[in-house]
């Protein structure tokens, strides 16, 4: 059974006289704990699409499924990470982190068991009682995704959560996220505008095109890394591997495509 | 929702548009508006005239208040028409005002220039600043009697501290950088003044011309409730006296209206002369 | 202290003077003013009648309170004048906040109320005295009405900017959090509004402060702006001026701690 499934969705906007299709007739599944990667020139859509599964914006045409229900609203099951990292200035990283345990109506002493064991997770011990801005925007995204996990939620939802980070804290974030969902499985949806990064992390790559926003190509990247054995190099490593080097390219193509069709 | 000028705290982010549960559509903020000013009139005129439920005696009926009106208007109320008491009270409010700005903005464009200026006056402002601008009404009425002067002094004092600040902060928060390129390039001190501060300063006294016209609006009214000859507080004042609600309604509304149309005023005199915004 | 206590840079394009010099500069400017003050009043130029000395104004102080004056000493009446002033402030702030707090969240009630709201705006505080002592004769009630309504719009205007403010994906990471609409209005609204609210509790607190002040010159039989007419109605400035001062020193001490509760704020949470 498909975790997701997005099944001829197309998302439209009336602007002045005429519609823009911001995606259209879009379809496909993602399978269970699977990691799924969105890339896509800016405007493809991408994140409408993440928005769509979280429940945040509603698809015009089509719907959205996760694990066979339709999205009705957000909702604890399909948690979010985002690229401003979203987390509660005023609430300490404990705070933040127990937020969503609490919609789910945890107890107190089992929320600061889970809370304690997802700081230990993401290597955070010590900043339980500081203020988000006390910490840096590496260790604030790590808060931003013990807070999602700490819900165990379904599906996570991840729209370019390393943006804002500085280079060497992406590329160190993303073998950090290799590890944690090694030991801790979602089913995963991971948007992002780098081709390395996408590469890096999926099972599967989704290239979008744009005018409209349209799959363009699905690309199968859990095989090569099985075999080349990606999860046991270091990520710069990885990124030399002729394996790795082919698959970069290939995106970059598909993306060239468009950009050249935009501009011409 | 119209500006408001309190310091809102800095922002990181730019606006973000509202949580929006309703698609946004351009006309229908007016369609709700209208509707609601209607529902309101609508359940004014059922509460009092039609059922009776509201006593006269506390708030007066529609028809009760277009009778005043009708008065006030014709006849005269309270030692004129609705016309000669509202050009009265701003005349006042004009010249309280006027006076006011001629004097506290060049004060605070002078003490944002010279911190030393701003060093010997600041003892003055500080025991000035705190005290609300009514409370001046009786010190002024012990001076200056019960007449016009005593008004436009108190009046002086609502409109005089806006200004000063509002103006020496718009000289303050101005980049330096521009002032070093002025200087730079040659400029003397009255060229600087002139062509980089004031220009930069304009928004933020324009800020505190309008704090300024909305504060001697409001203590006006409450110096001609206090005692006046004439002017829209005194015609509030004499209808409390003869236990007449309708008209205090008509002076309230009439007051209200006043001072919208002088905001509007001044907001359109601010828009013509700072273009480049 | 600069005029306005705003940390923002100053003059550095002018050969900034020393602070030695400045503090000199500001000594001798109230030098000045309390002098000249003070000799012009003992000089006879001007009648005591009309401006008594600063030292007379602070000697009146003390005689307020040693001595009942329009029926009360004057502790009597500050307690009475705050007593109003805390009623119509917090009635203010607690019908006001959650209303702009949820006019920010949901436009269809911003659409409904604001035309209401901006009708009533307009209307000087002051302008509802006539209707308070209909309403409430010579209870707290009245002036209790005046400062809330001098104070309320302040509260509204700025819980409902804080609101609008509050970044979307704060509300939106609250959403699939799970959070319901209460708790989000509770623990994600409030709290990202709350620069803001303080900063207008500032603004509402001087307005309410005053229309205090007003309420008190009109409908009242107690309070320091009754014991200012009282002094009118005797020709003593000197009463008059003390009860000024006192106004005064209360209405800064209550700007005073709004202040540092804004700035606390913002040391504590790292927001602006």
């Amino acid at each position: 059974m498909s975790r997701i499934r997005f099944d001829n969705v197309s998302k439209l906007f009336q602007r002045g006289n005429g519609t823009i299709a911001v995606l259209e007739d879009v379809s496909f599944e993602v399978e269970d704990q699977e990691f799924v990667t969105i890339v896509g020139p800016s405007g493809c859509g991408k994140t409408t699409l993440m928005r769509m599964v979280a429940g945040l914006e509603t698809p015009t045409l089509g719907s959205v499924l996760v694990g066979d229900r339709p999205v009705r609203g957000p909702g604890p099951d399909r948690a979010v990470v985002f690229q401003q990292f979203a987390l509660f200035p005023w609430k300490t990283v404990g705070e933040n982190i127990a937020f969503g345990l609490k919609s789910k109506r945890v107890l107190r002493r089992k929320q600061v068991e889970l809370v304690a064991h997802y700081l230990k997770l993401m290597k955070l011990e010590g900043t339980e009682d500081s203020y988000p801005h006390q910490l840096s925007g590496g260790m604030q995204q790590r808060v931003a995704i013990a807070r999602s996990y700490a819900i165990e939620p379904e599906v996570l939802l991840m729209d370019e959560p390393f943006g804002a980070l500085d280079a060497q804290t992406r590329t160190i974030m993303q073998e950090e996220l290799i590890r944690i969902t090694a030991a801790n499985p979602r089913t995963v949806l991971f948007i992002t505008h780098s081709v390395e990064e996408a590469v890096y992390l999926a099972d599967r790559i989704v290239v979008l095109s744009r005018h409209p926003g349209q799959v363009r190509e699905i690309i199968d990247v859990n095989a090569t890394r099985e075999r080349d054995g990606w999860s046991a190099r270091a990520i710069e490593e990885v990124m030399e591997t002729p394996s790795f080097t082919h698959l970069r390219a290939h995106v970059w193509k598909l993306l060239r495509e468009q950009m050249g069709a935009a501009n011409g | 929702m119209a500006q408001f000028d309190v310091m809102a705290p800095r922002d990181q982010l730019a606006h973000q548009p509202r949580l929006m549960r309703l698609p946004r559509q351009p006309g229908r903020g007016w369609v709700v508006g209208v509707i609601t000013i209607a529902t309101a009139l609508l359940l004014w005129y059922a509460l009092t005239s039609l059922t009776g439920i509201i006593n006269s005696y506390r708030f007066p009926s529609p028809p009760e208040f277009l009778a005043a009106l009708r008065q006030i208007a014709v006849d005269g109320y309270a030692g004129g028409t609705l016309l000669r008491q509202t050009l009265q009270s701003l005349k006042i409010v004009i010249e309280g005002f006027l006076i006011a700005s001629l004097v506290g903005v060049p004060l605070g464009f002078l003490m944002g220039w010279s911190p030393r200026v701003e060093a010997l006056l600041n003892p003055v402002f500080l025991l000035i600043r705190p005290i609300p601008p009514l409370a001046w009404i009786p010190l002024a009425i012990v001076w200056l009697g019960l007449g016009d002067g005593a008004k436009i002094m108190v009046i002086w004092f609502a409109a005089f501290v806006p200004s000063v600040i509002n103006t020496f902060t718009g000289v303050r928060q101005i980049n330096p950088v521009l002032i070093e390129a002025a200087r730079v390039h040659g400029a003397t001190d009255w060229r600087v003044a002139k062509e980089v501060i004031a220009p930069g300063a304009l928004p933020m006294i324009f800020t505190g011309l309008r704090l300024s016209l909305q504060a001697s609006w409001t203590t006006l009214v409450a110096a001609e409730l206090v005692g006046a000859f004439l002017g829209l507080g005194r015609v509030l004042s004499i209808a409390y006296r003869d236990i007449y609600p309708a008209m205090i309604a008509v002076a309230m509304v009439t007051i209200a209206i006043a001072g919208a149309l002088m905001t509007q005023l001044l907001a359109r005199i601010e828009r013509m002369v700072i273009r480049w915004r | 202290m600069a005029l306005t206590q705003d940390p923002r840079p100053t003059t550095r394009w002018a050969a900034t003077p020393s602070s030695g010099e400045l503090v000199c500069l500001s000594l001798g400017g109230a030098v000045i003013f309390f002098g000249s003050w003070q000799l012009i009043a003992m000089s006879g130029l001007v009648s005591q009648y009309v401006l008594p000395s600063p030292l007379t104004v602070l000697a009146q102080i003390y005689q307020l309170e040693a001595e009942p004056f329009a029926g009360f000493l004057l502790h009597q009446h500050l307690l009475s004048s705050l007593e109003r002033f805390l009623l119509g402030f917090l009635l203010a702030a607690v019908l006001g906040i959650p209303l702009g707090l949820i006019m920010g969240r949901y436009r269809m009630l911003d659409e409904i109320v604001t035309p209401l709201f901006e009708a009533y705006r307009y209307v000087a505080p002051l302008a509802w005295v006539p209707f308070a002592a209909l309403w409430f004769g010579t209870g707290i009630g009245g002036p209790v009405m005046v400062i809330f309504t001098g104070a309320f719009a302040p509260c509204v205007i700025n819980a409902y900017r804080g609101a609008q403010f509050v970044e979307r994906y704060l509300i939106e990471a609250a959403q699939t959090l799970g959070a319901s609409n209460l708790r989000i209005m509770r623990e994600v609204l409030l709290p990202g509004a709350l620069p803001s609210i303080v900063a207008g509790l500032r603004v509402s607190a001087g307005l309410g402060w005053q229309s205090l002040i007003g309420a008190e010159l009109i409908v009242v039989s107690s309070g320091l702006g009754y014991v200012m007419v009282q002094g009118q109605s005797n020709l003593a400035p000197d009463i008059v001026m003390s009860a000024m001062l006192v106004i005064g020193v209360i209405g800064l001490c209550i700007d005073v701690a709004l202040r540092e509760a804004e700035r606390w704020l913002s040391r504590r949470w790292g927001r602006a």
